[in-house]
């Protein structure tokens, strides 16, 4: 019996830990190209929660067919954003590797897009309804496994893979690496880097639009939902290597495996502790990550 | 010359109109309240029911012992942080000369932020914020509507003990899932003491943070510690992923009993939907209350604000009207005066009472006297899910039998 309790905890911790893997994944994405730590992550995992839901109830399209809505809406909400906001500091700070003052722009972002959502939606706690996904339950014997959260995890994989495919395979993929690589280098090479910028940007945004997705069906949608992802992006992308796409996933599942096992032995409050130890653990001892190539995937 | 006569004229004018605009008078209100953050829903709950109060106060004519002064709400947020809370209380009584100060819902702003008020002399008026020691700190600026915790837990038990009386049902083991804020564990702790008091057998006291993202985790310990009576203290984010990650587990105990909070908030039960059916939950006040006005009132504010008063906004409400009974005694701006007026406060009539008590009294202590609960349970009675008065008994909406124990499936 007990060992049921083991394996139904290792199952979410699992599952869970890709879905974190997917939320981290447009961070270190766009890390990795523009070398700009997007504070507004979780806002842009916020907004597409909100865009998954409103196209999900205002259609009632199943909430994986609304992703043929969300990634492109969040593609060119991002595209833009870059575009905007973020080239102008960008090119006024055109000699330096590593910009900080982009810091202060996403910050702001964030307090804008948070805020923002707040005026709009109030704060409100929604939860998507009518839902094919909620609730829904695998259930061999005592043994459960949630339908959205497996779901959740192979969209994870699934993005993943593609993402991987698309730097490695494309020409547009490879131009994105060769920019990540040496900006100047890769425009002497007749790459446009803005428009590189634009779209890495643009992916990073549209995968997170893919994480709204995959956790709208069991979570709550609220203007300050993506705080708390937030923090755990952060902490997966250092602890899997900034930059690095299967870093991500490999962070996410610890950290699931973490929050999921370590309620068997203490209460769920010390979990968090342990995680944001782990996360000082792995600053001091290997600052790269496990993963972590400095400029390289 | 001339322009000099122009000019102490304007300055006459000018001068002439600024005493007027004293003598007519306004009472400033400092209200400090979580309006961004994760309290934020229940900020604005309390933040629309002070306006709506005031807006009623004022049209009434205002505040006749200062000849008619209309009250005037100044706001700050606190995010739910205590060091907010803190420095707007400082910048509410330095910089605008609030006359009285409210807030703060979150116990933890509550706490420090009253601190600074007794220190300035300034009478704080505490609708919301059940931490037992906001009240119990010897403070003479401080005034409490809203029961304290350990009133909430006191009847919780009360409840739990009628409700094995009445339904012949023996109830031996319980729960504790809380979250790890100053209420939660506030709660836990008496619940300790209250369950070895009433021959409990406690299978879990199991604190989770209120920001986590996954809560199958504690949801699994749930299962695997089998309660007859789970207790729960949530927020409103995580009482729904609570409710329906438990409904997914089919962890289904005798009696799941909310401490009001997110279990009271109005999204929970949207976001619950089905799912938080025969839950139970503490509260200080229900729609569905018996008493006069309290319909008009919830409807005027449903209209309004497109949701049912909640406990949250009752209090609020109420709050503004003792404020106002207390001007009107006291007569004067002077912080002094006020405090006597509130300390002597015996409000027993007016459209603030629609409390489920009958008269709003402070004790000693700052603590209404008269605060009393009661539980509710959520179910559908085919016009959706409602939230139904079944305890205390004498209060159970007529005609409604309590579901007891919660069904198996």
């Amino acid at each position: 019996m007990d060992f049921i309790f083991f394996l139904q905890d290792l199952i979410n911790g699992v599952l869970m830990g890709l879905i974190y893997g997917l939320v981290a994944l447009g961070l270190t994405l766009i890390f990795g190209v523009l070398k700009v730590i997007n504070f507004a992550h979780g806002s842009f995992i916020m907004v597409g929660m909100f865009v998954a839901y409103w196209a999900v109830s205002l259609t009632g399209l199943h909430p994986y067919l609304a992703l043929a809505l969300v990634v492109p809406t969040m593609f060119i909400f991002g595209y833009f954003t870059q575009d905007l906001l973020i080239k102008p500091v960008f090119r006024a700070e055109r000699d330096v590797r590593e910009p900080t003052t982009v810091i202060i722009v996403t910050t702001g972002m964030w307090y804008i897009l948070d805020n923002l959502a707040l005026l709009i939606f109030g704060p409100d706690y929604r939860a998507l309804s009518p839902n094919p996904l909620k609730g829904q339950m695998i259930e061999l014997g005592q043994l459960f496994i949630s339908v959205p959260k497996l779901w959740g995890a192979l969209a994870s994989v699934a993005t993943a893979v593609g993402l991987f495919l698309f730097l490695s395979k494309t020409r547009l993929g490879r131009a994105v690496r060769a920019t990540s690589l040496d900006r100047e280098a890769a425009g002497l090479m007749g790459i446009n880097q803005w428009k590189i910028y634009n779209i890495a940007f643009g992916l990073g945004t549209a995968v997170a639009g893919i994480a709204g997705v995959a956790l709208t069906p069991f979570n709550n949608v609220y203007p300050t939902v993506g705080i708390p992802f937030d923090v755990k992006s952060f902490v997966i992308v250092v602890l899997g290597g900034l930059g690095s796409i299967p870093g991500a996933l490999i962070g996410g599942v610890i950290i699931g495996l973490i929050e999921s096992l370590g309620p068997i032995f203490m209460t769920s409050t010390w979990t968090e502790a342990i995680v944001y130890g782990l996360f000082l653990l792995v600053l001091f001892v290997r600052p790269t990550g496990l993963f972590g190539q400095k400029f390289d995937w | 010359m001339k322009r000099f006569f122009l000019c102490f004229a304007t300055v006459c004018l000018s001068l002439a109109f600024a005493m007027q605009a004293t003598a007519a008078g306004t009472v400033k209100v400092g209200n400090i309240l979580p309006l961004s953050g994760p309290s934020a829903s229940v900020g604005l709950q309390g933040k629309n029911a002070r306006e709506m109060a005031v807006e009623e106060i004022n049209a009434a004519g205002g505040i006749k012992s200062l000849g008619g002064a209309k009250i005037e709400l100044l706001y700050a947020d606190s995010k739910s942080d205590p060091n907010v809370g803190v420095t707007e209380a400082e910048r509410f009584i330095n910089n605008d000369k609030v006359n009285v100060l409210t807030g703060a819902w979150n116990s933890g702003v509550t706490y420090p932020s009253t601190a600074v008020a007794e220190r300035y002399g300034i009478p704080y008026i505490v609708p919301v914020s059940v931490r037992d020691t906001i009240t119990e700190r010897g403070f003479k600026n401080v005034f409490r509507i809203a029961a304290k915790d350990s009133w909430w837990t006191r009847d919780q038990f009360a409840f739990l003990k009628e409700m094995e009386k009445e339904f012949g049902e023996d109830l031996k083991t319980v729960a504790f899932v809380y979250e790890n804020g100053d209420w939660g564990t506030g709660f836990a702790a008496q619940w300790e003491k209250l369950a070895k008091e009433n021959g409990f057998e406690v299978v879990l006291n199991e604190p989770y943070p209120s920001t986590a993202t996954d809560l199958t985790p504690v949801v699994n310990k749930i299962r695997r510690a089998r309660p007859d009576v789970l207790l729960l203290t949530s927020n409103a984010a995580d009482a729904i992923l609570l409710t329906n990650t438990l409904a997914d587990y089919k962890v289904r105990p005798k009696v799941i009993l909310g401490s009001g909070g997110g279990h009271a908030d109005p999204t929970f039960l949207s976001g619950a939907g089905n799912n938080a059916r025969y839950v139970f939950d503490i509260v200080e006040w229900e729609a569905d209350v018996n008493k006069p006005g309290a319909k008009e009132t919830n409807a005027k504010y449903k209209e309004r604000y497109g949701s049912n008063l909640t406990g949250e906004a009752v209090d609020a409400y109420v709050a503004m009207y003792v404020l106002a009974d207390a001007l009107e005694r006291a007569g004067s701006l002077e912080p002094a005066k006020i405090r006597e007026a509130l300390a002597s406060t015996d409000l027993k009539t007016g459209p603030g009472m629609i409390v489920t008590y009958d008269s709003v009294k402070f004790d000693e202590s700052g603590q209404n006297e008269n605060a009393a609960l009661s539980v509710v349970q959520i179910n559908d009675l085919g016009s959706g899910l409602e939230r139904i008065t079944v305890w205390p008994k004498s209060a159970r909406r007529a005609g409604y039998t309590p579901v007891f124990p919660m069904p198996k499936n």
